[in-house]
């Protein structure tokens, strides 16, 4: 369940690509084990936020405040005490709408690489580690096939594995089910919906609005590079706002 | 066959025994040549990927200077490279390089600004998703590049690096004006004693076709083990341990 204690706080983001800001200012507060879905239009800046979260992409203007170290350029005059991208990167897992598992590595080394250069340690403590969290997304038995011979449902889940064996404190998903066949979208949702009740925090961009209506607890509705509305996990039923329930019928 | 000469027709010789009379030779001059290439090879490789990554590089200064010297080092012909080298080398600093070096060092200086493409685009043609992942699991900007970027790269690379080296054999043959014995310097030695220059030097043109043809075949092998999965019996070969442990794991956990 969701704690008051805020785990990442975004303040006034903002993001220009060539010459077009694309988010105006974006205030966000991630609760620890709650999960964020954000959602709304393409081009609405969805994917830049959660992006922003882990500095994939780095603000203009903005902080981003995570356990205790703030991050961004900051608000000018507020500047709190700087950390380093890749520290924040090592809590934060991400998942990506295309996988992009290592194509040149099978299953388990895709886990164990990362895993043994973050952590350290011996080659055979990352592969039992890698094995352990392919266990639990049900693919052990393809710990020794290639990206290029799963599904891409399986590989979606060898990329949510390879994220958690890193023990993140929060979890980014960039639309993670919009690449795959309808029929392949199911196993991935149930490896999600599993571990957000197992208490971990998730911030979620999807268009699976069924899915965010389940495990949501905050639902931030973007459009043009701003956050029109929020709300918790009653928003799909009590939503006033006019945008965000046409969106939302568009979808459903 | 017969040819018109002047008072008369007189028969043509061709003395294709010759060929296999000086078989030693030839092939001597062949691996003289490889021998070159290969050196010039590793080096051009080594070389090539540093003007990459410098051509790459954020520092404006670093990428001009690799961009300056790909785009001129690419249109120098090998018989002028091959010529400062051991010639003006000599005369400016004093100090002669043997032909053998003088050959994997024009080489080098002409084939590093060709390798240093052929990585530059192959570095290119690896989707970003790969990077960012790399990224977004906290992995450094060197970890990033030596095991998610150079490994895939040298994958793309491969069939290029191939035929750039057959070019690279074929440039050897240039170093016959420095006097390194190659299989052109051998076929000169030969018809100025025999003057059957249709006989040798199409015998010479055949070693480089033959070369060229094992090249082929050879990366061929080359990129198959670098497939994904690994399809080649070299890769399956040292792969194999990797199996194992991963049929253990799968047992324990």
């Amino acid at each position: 369940m969701p704690t008051s204690e805020v785990l990442m706080e975004l303040s006034g983001v903002r993001k220009t690509f060539g010459t077009t800001e694309v988010l105006h200012g974006i205030d966000l507060k991630i609760t620890k084990g709650s999960h964020a879905v954000i959602f709304g239009p393409s081009g609405s800046g969805k994917s830049t936020v959660l992006r922003c979260m882990n500095l994939l992409e780095e603000p203009d203007v903005g902080s981003i405040k995570f356990m205790g170290n703030e991050y961004g350029p900051g608000i000018t005059g507020k500047e709190g005490k700087r950390g380093k991208p890749i520290d924040l990167r090592r809590k934060v897992g991400m998942v990506f709408q295309q996988f992009n598992l290592f194509p040149h590595l099978s299953a388990l080394d895709n886990l164990a690489l990362p895993y043994r250069s973050v952590r350290g340690g011996s080659l055979s403590d990352a592969q039992e580690r890698a094995a352990h969290e392919l266990n639990k997304v049900g693919l052990l038995k393809f710990a020794a096939n290639y990206p290029s011979q799963l599904s891409g449902g399986q590989q979606q889940r060898v990329a949510i594995a390879r994220a958690l064996s890193l023990d993140p404190e929060l979890m980014l998903f960039d639309e993670p089910t919009s690449a795959l066949d309808p029929e392949l979208v199911g196993e991935v949702l149930a490896v999600m919906r599993d571990l957000a009740e197992s208490g971990m925090t998730m911030v979620v961009v999807t268009h699976e609005m069924n899915f965010a209506r389940e495990i949501g607890d905050l639902n931030v509705f973007m459009e043009a590079g701003n956050i029109v509305t929020t709300g918790g996990s009653d928003f799909f039923d009590n939503c006033t706002n006019q945008r965000a329930k046409e969106f939302i019928g568009s979808v459903l | 066959m017969f040819r018109q000469e002047e008072g008369g027709v007189a028969p043509i010789n061709f003395m294709w025994h010759l060929v296999w009379d000086f078989r030693a030779d030839l092939l001597k001059g062949l691996l003289t040549a490889i021998g070159v290439s290969i050196v010039a090879l590793i080096l051009s490789m080594v070389i090539g990927m540093l003007f990459a990554l410098a051509r790459m590089s954020r520092f404006k200064v670093l990428s001009i200077f690799a961009s300056a010297y790909v785009n001129i080092f690419r249109g120098i012909p090998a018989l002028v490279s091959v010529i400062w080298v051991y010639f003006g080398w000599s005369l400016l600093f004093g100090h002669n390089f043997t032909v053998f070096q003088s050959g994997v060092i024009a080489l080098t200086l002409l084939y590093s600004s060709f390798f240093c493409e052929i990585f530059r685009s192959a570095l290119q043609a690896i989707h970003k998703g790969q990077r960012e992942a790399g990224m977004a699991l906290g992995l450094s900007r060197k970890r990033i590049f030596r095991s998610i970027m150079l490994p895939q790269a040298t994958k793309i690379a491969i069939p290029n690096i191939g035929s750039m080296y057959i070019g690279m054999i074929k440039d050897t043959s240039t170093f016959a004006i420095i006097g390194l014995v190659e299989v052109v310097r051998v076929t000169q030695n030969l018809n100025s004693t025999y003057f059957q220059p249709f006989v040798l030097y199409t015998a010479a043109a055949g070693l480089y076709v033959i070369i060229a043809f094992l090249i082929d075949f050879i990366f061929r092998n080359v990129e198959l083990n670098f497939s994904y999965p690994p399809q080649g019996r070299v890769a399956k070969f040292l792969s194999r341990k990797k199996k194992k442990k991963i049929e253990e794991l799968m047992k324990s956990t």
